[in-house]
Formats: C-alpha cells, sequence, structure tokens
C-alpha cells in the first residue's frame, strides 16, 4: 500500500515534466530538421502564400513550368493568411527561430521595407542571382530594395485604374474618353452632372480608410516619407491636396462611404456605384457579377489639380516573394530566376487563369496581353494596365508606413468631422514622430 | 535572552508521509505554472525595460522610458480611456442583469426553466470573433437593425452605427451584453442553489416585500459570488481584443479601440515595438491587480 501511494505520487510528478520534455524534445527535433526550409538540397522548397485563386495557383504553375528543366523539383505550398505571415514572421524573428521559416514567402509591398529593416536575419538578398530587375517597373522594385540591395522579386501588380460602367455613363451622355487623362476637378464636375441625371454616385469607398488619398498622394510622385524615412505629412501640398478633393468627393456626393470592405464590393457587384478607382486586382471582385459582363470599361486614375508632378498614374497594394534566411537559397533564386522573373510562358497561363497581371515588363509583349476581353466590352485591357505601370511614380515606404497611413487615416476621419485640417495633420505627423522616436 | 520557544507540534510519520505526498501532487502543477506562466511574465518585465529595433535590444536609458512614454502616449491614452468606458458601463450593467435573470430562472414555479436557461446561456458557446463579424454585418449601414428600424418607421435615414464614436461604442457594449450576461447568470443560478428558501420565507413573513427580500436577503448571500463575478468580468473587459478587433476595428479614428487592441498594433501591424508593448501590458496587469484588490477590499467583509 505504502510503495503503491509513493509511486503514484512519483509518476505524478514525473508524467506531465516528461511530457513536456518531450514536446520540446519535438519542437528542437523539427527544427533541426528543417520543417520549413534549409538548405538540404532535396529539390524541394516550401513556400507561404495565402489566396488559392490567385498566387497559390500562380504558384503552382510555375511548378510546372520549373519542372520542365527539373523533372524531380517540387513546390511544397502552405496557404498562410497574409496578417498570419506578419505573424509568424515577427514571432518567429523575435525569438530567433529562424530554422522555421519556409524557403520563400510573398509578403505585401508595403510591409517590406519594415520586415526588413527590423528583421533583416529573415531575409537572403538577391544579389547573387540572375533576375534582372531592370525588367520590373521601377516603382515595385523599390518596394522590396533597401539600401540599394533587392530583397524581393515583383509578383502581382497594384497599378490603379478607373473602372467605369459604360452603360451609366451612357444615360449622362458619357463615354471612357471624357474621364481619361482628367483631373480630379473634371471628375468632380463629371460625377456631380451623372449624380444629377442617373441618381448614381460614381465611387464608393470605406470610410476612415487612407487608400484612396494615398493612391492620389503616389499620383503626384509624393509619399507620406522622405528617402530619409523622416514623415512628411505636415507641409505636403500633395497630401493636403489629396485630402481636400477627398473631402469635396464625399461632400458632392459623387463618392459614398461605407463602413467595411465587404459593403465596398457589395457597391461594386449590386450597381450601387458606377466607378471605382483601386489596384488592377479589384478587376476580380468586379468580374465576380457576370451579369455586368460587356458593361465595365477600364482607363487611368485622375492627377491632382495644382500640383508639381501630378501624374495619371498610381498604384495600391501589390505583393512581392522574397527568399528566407533558411532557404536553399541557390535553388530558390534560380526558381524565381526562371519563373516569375523569366518565364513568358508562366505568365501566359496565369492572366487568363487567375488575372494575374505581370510586373515582369517582357511579359506584356506576349500576345496573350493584347487579347480582347469580353468583360470590358472587347478592349485588351491588360496591355493597357501593364503601359500604366511603366509610368508608376515610386512611392517612399519605410518602416513606419503602417503608422503613417493608420495616422493620416485618423486625420481624414477628424477633418471629416469638422476638424481644422492643418491641426489634424500636425496631429498626425506627430504621431507617426512619436511611435519612430522609441 | 529571548523566551524559549514554544515546543513544535510533534508530526507523525504519518503526518509527514501525508503531506509530502501532497507536495508531491502539487509540484508538477506548480513547476508548469512556473515556467509557462512566471517565468514569461519575468522575461516580459524585462523586455519592458528595453528598447531597440527589432531583435537588436539592448536596455533603455533611463531603464524605466518606455513607461515615461506611456505618459506622452496619445493613442495609449485614448485606448485607455476607451477601454475604461466600457468597463464603468457594460460590467454593472451586465452583472445586474444576471443577476435579475438568473432570480427571475430560480422561481420554483417557472415553467420550461431548461429551455430559457440555455437560451441565455447559449451565446456563451459562441466564438468571439464569429459573433464579433455577426454583429458587424447586422449593424452595417444596409444591415439588419437598419432595416428593420425603417420598416417600423423609426428611423428615417439609416444609421452609420459603426461610423460614428458614440454609436460604435454602443454597439460593441451591446454585444458584450449579449455575449456575456448568461455566462455571468450561470454562476448566479450556481449560487442560488446554496440560498436557503426558508431565510427568503422567513423575511416574506416579517413582511417583506419580494424587492426587499431580494435585496436584504438574497444579495447578501450571494455576495462571494457577485465578487467573483466582478473581478472576472474587470479582468475579461481590461484585456478586451476580440470586439474591438472584428466588430469596430478600433473605428472611427480610434475612438473604440482597446488597449489590448492597441498592444496588438504595436507588436504586430506596426514597425514592431516589443519593448514598449511590453511596457503597455504590465500597465494592464498593474490595474487588474489594483482594481481586484480594490473590489477584494470593497467586497469581502469575511475578516
Amino acid at each position: 500500500m505504502r510503495t503503491t501511494a509513493r509511486k503514484l505520487a512519483v509518476m505524478a510528478a514525473v508524467l506531465p515534466l516528461g511530457l513536456a520534455l518531450a514536446a520540446c524534445g519535438g519542437g528542437g527535433g523539427s527544427t533541426a530538421s528543417g520543417e520549413g526550409g534549409g538548405g538540404d538540397g532535396d529539390n524541394t522548397l516550401t513556400v507561404w502564400a495565402w489566396d488559392p485563386a490567385f498566387n497559390i495557383y500562380a504558384l503552382q504553375e510555375a511548378e510546372k513550368v520549373y519542372q520542365q528543366e527539373n523533372p524531380d523539383f517540387e513546390l511544397d505550398i502552405q496557404e498562410v493568411p497574409w496578417e498570419d505571415v506578419q505573424t509568424r514572421l515577427t514571432t518567429l524573428a523575435q525569438s530567433q527561430e529562424t530554422g522555421e521559416l519556409p524557403d520563400i514567402f510573398l509578403m505585401q509591398n508595403n510591409a517590406f521595407q519594415k520586415n526588413v529593416l527590423n528583421y533583416p536575419d529573415l531575409f537572403s538578398d538577391l544579389s547573387g542571382s540572375d533576375v534582372d530587375f531592370s525588367e520590373f517597373p521601377e516603382s515595385v522594385v523599390a518596394y522590396s530594395t533597401v539600401d540599394g540591395t533587392n530583397y524581393g522579386v515583383p509578383f502581382d501588380n497594384g497599378t490603379a485604374i478607373t473602372a467605369l460602367r459604360t452603360d451609366v455613363l451612357e444615360q449622362a451622355g458619357y463615354t471612357v474618353d471624357d474621364f481619361t487623362d482628367i483631373t480630379w476637378d473634371e471628375f468632380i464636375t463629371l460625377g456631380e452632372d451623372v449624380l444629377a441625371k442617373t441618381g448614381q454616385p460614381l465611387l464608393s469607398g470605406q470610410a476612415g480608410s487612407a487608400d484612396l488619398p494615398v493612391m492620389m498622394l503616389q499620383s503626384a510622385g509624393a509619399s507620406l516619407f522622405d528617402e530619409e524615412g523622416n514623415p512628411t505629412i505636415v507641409d505636403n501640398d500633395a497630401l493636403t491636396a489629396a485630402i481636400d478633393t477627398y473631402q469635396r468627393l464625399v461632400e458632392t456626393g459623387v463618392l459614398v462611404e461605407v463602413n467595411t470592405w465587404d459593403e465596398y464590393i457589395n457597391t461594386l457587384v449590386n450597381d450601387s456605384v458606377a466607378a471605382t478607382v483601386n489596384g488592377v486586382w479589384i478587376l476580380g471582385s468586379i468580374q465576380s457579377a457576370e451579369d455586368q459582363a460587356g458593361k465595365w470599361a477600364i482607363t487611368n486614375v485622375p492627377s491632382l489639380d495644382g500640383v508639381q508632378g501630378a501624374t495619371n498614374y498610381t498604384a495600391n497594394g501589390g505583393s512581392s516573394w522574397a527568399i528566407s534566411s533558411n532557404a536553399d537559397v541557390e535553388l530558390a533564386q534560380d526558381f524565381l530566376a526562371k519563373t516569375f522573373a523569366g518565364s513568358s510562358e508562366l505568365y501566359d497561363t496565369i492572366l487568363p487563369g487567375a488575372g494575374a497581371l505581370a510586373n515582369w515588363i517582357p511579359a506584356s509583349e506576349s500576345d496573350v496581353y493584347g487579347e480582347p476581353q469580353e468583360f470590358f466590352g472587347g478592349d485588351a485591357i491588360y496591355s493597357k494596365v501593364v503601359g500604366y505601370a511603366e509610368k508608376v511614380p515610386s512611392n517612399n515606404t519605410g518602416a513606419y508606413y503602417y503608422e503613417g497611413r493608420d495616422a493620416v487615416s485618423v486625420a481624414i476621419t477628424n477633418i471629416m468631422n469638422g476638424a481644422d485640417p492643418k491641426a489634424a495633420l500636425e496631429e498626425a505627423q506627430s504621431t507617426v514622430e512619436f511611435a519612430m522616436g522609441s | 535572552m529571548a523566551a524559549p520557544l514554544p515546543p513544535r507540534p510533534k508530526v507523525s510519520p504519518l503526518e509527514r508521509r501525508k503531506s509530502l505526498t501532497g507536495w508531491a501532487f502539487l509540484l508538477p502543477a506548480s513547476l508548469l505554472i512556473l515556467w509557462l506562466s512566471f517565468w514569461p511574465m519575468i522575461q516580459a518585465a524585462i523586455l519592458s525595460l528595453q528598447t531597440g529595433r527589432g531583435t537588436r535590444l539592448s536596455f533603455a536609458e533611463p531603464l524605466w522610458s518606455n513607461y515615461t512614454r506611456l505618459l506622452e502616449d496619445e493613442t495609449f491614452k485614448l485606448t485607455l480611456q476607451n477601454t475604461f468606458i466600457y468597463l464603468v458601463i457594460q460590467v454593472p450593467l451586465m452583472l445586474v442583469m444576471a443577476l435579475i435573470l438568473a432570480n427571475l430562472l430560480n422561481n420554483p414555479n417557472l415553467r420550461f426553466k431548461s429551455m430559457w436557461r440555455t437560451a441565455i446561456f447559449l451565446p456563451s458557446a459562441v466564438g468571439l470573433v464569429s459573433y464579433a463579424l455577426v454583429f458587424r454585418t447586422m449593424f452595417a449601414n444596409d444591415g439588419l437593425v437598419n432595416d428593420m428600424l425603417m420598416g417600423l418607421g423609426l428611423i428615417d435615414s439609416p444609421v452609420n452605427w459603426l461610423g460614428q464614436t458614440g454609436t460604435a461604442r454602443f454597439v460593441l457594449v451591446l454585444g458584450l451584453l449579449w455575449r456575456w450576461t448568461g455566462y455571468n447568470m450561470i454562476f448566479y443560478l450556481a449560487a442560488l442553489q446554496t440560498v436557503d428558501r426558508s431565510t427568503i420565507e422567513a423575511a416574506k413573513i416579517d413582511g417583506a416585500s419580494s424587492a426587499k427580500a431580494f435585496w436584504y436577503v438574497t444579495v447578501p448571500q450571494l455576495k462571494p459570488m457577485i465578487l467573483l463575478t466582478a473581478i472576472l468580468s474587470t479582468n475579461g473587459t481590461l484585456q478586451l481584443f476580440d470586439e474591438s478587433y472584428a466588430l469596430t476595428a478600433g473605428g472611427p479614428a480610434n475612438t473604440s479601440m482597446t488597449i489590448s487592441h492597441y498592444l496588438y498594433m504595436v507588436s504586430f501591424r506596426n514597425s514592431p515595438n516589443f519593448g514598449y508593448a511590453s511596457a503597455i501590458s504590465y500597465v494592464i496587469l498593474i490595474i487588474v491587480a489594483a482594481l481586484a484588490v480594490v473590489q477584494l477590499k470593497v467586497g469581502d467583509k469575511r475578516d
């Protein structure tokens, strides 16, 4: 009896500890064997990406292209939503468990600088690779370039477009040409007229989102930060003009504000609005409304009035491939150079398959890009957009880009509620400076 | 010369063995708590004194600079204020409602008792993010709530629930009430089973009304449970994250963002600043601890 009690006590003490240690050992073991990437030369690359219909599909096609040369090559694609990619990267870097990284991961362009500057030990640079960065638009390569070193191969294109409902314009007596190469002032005048004649606003947008003002800002070659990464929110003529334009859009009723992303998409597919200005990836959502086929057209975006360097070209979003510090670097570099930075065949497949538009300029010379698109009234929209992409001015993002955007969003919300624009922007500037002064 | 110590009570070998066995049973769990809970807390305390970019952290100069930094952080002050608004409005409201519901359900003459009980408790089984998303959809400009109010003719044009500070906070508090009232009610219902009915009947025979009997006889007997739920809810509200993140996304202009949501932004969305984030988390810890002490002092009169 006595021994049984003691045995039980000892077991009670030892078992959980044993289990806990076993769990530890398991974790350590998997690190050593390289659960993620690792230069183990087994011809397999692990990749994190987030959209099965878009970037994961593109990876699968890239795998097929690369297998033509390397029959035993394989991709291990893991679906990880972007928010989780960021959380995982931060957690792994902070705990210095870089052994758990995949070989390649996809990263939002807006977050690229932040991650490279904070956690350079997550990345392998691309300086030794065969990727020719002059074959990509400069503004896109800039997102993943830090101190002159390239860390990313641009993937999806965030070039901005104005998408318009030709049937609504027709009712008001306009065509797409009336909206091409115009300024925002002209856009508002046209928009008021369309609203008066058809009762439909042209634009919709998420209240409190800085997307549209920031796109306007970039169209004039301006940013929220200067080249040294200091915030330039106050005394920024382009930003002041952008916020003023946005305010007038809302006040005239040319732009209706909604609260969530879903509501925004609904305004497009439910015929509530007659146009939208966004990254070209928005066409994926627009085309989900099959009953609207043939009723849409695209053109470039309006330019800011009275601002130096104003253009009709800008961008929103987009993403790039990064090679991790835990990668089979040679294989990963070769894979990216021969697929996303070197295969017209790949882009010819994924464009019609997923609407994945190339940043890689040589791809736009292919016939596939020049094919007329039924949904857009038989216009060859893809070669058009690639043409816009080359003209997009660069945007300085830096490590504090999200702080800058959020602070400007807050300022815009306050300005819309009647705050003095100058004071609101000064507050935004000091919020960002505060975040930077840690 | 010190007075001679009183002789220690003799411990029989049997008692000592029992006590050792007890300690042996406690040991593994204690070690796990020390290792998995207290050790990270100590690490966070050390981290909160550090500053730097990414993993390249060094001790701040002066050491407490992350804490003094908090005093100048307007966003932190705003989120702290928001959290306290939720705390002050939601916790008392919820506990009173839970108490009333529990008392109603405890009525022995009530029919379909278990159906009511299940219906009121069921929201607690719903995932936090999923209910937050449902609430967000319901309170959209073209959502169910606006449609209903307009159908009833109570409003002429849709209310922008999530786009205005006051209404956004209201929706968030409403969500919390829906989600957590039933949970607290179950605690009270359990405690009510230990209240001797004869005490209430005695009060009624002495001429007390139902309300008086409830207030002077039932509530004092529930006091330990009220104290427990108050501390649990205070703790929960101060660490509120999901609703702020998924329901209102902190908007408009951060005026519905909670401290924990801000903490997440500082760590994962913005340029990561884990030293500062740890300092914020320690402020939450200190506030929770301080409020718990106050509640214990006010509520627990056992000694």
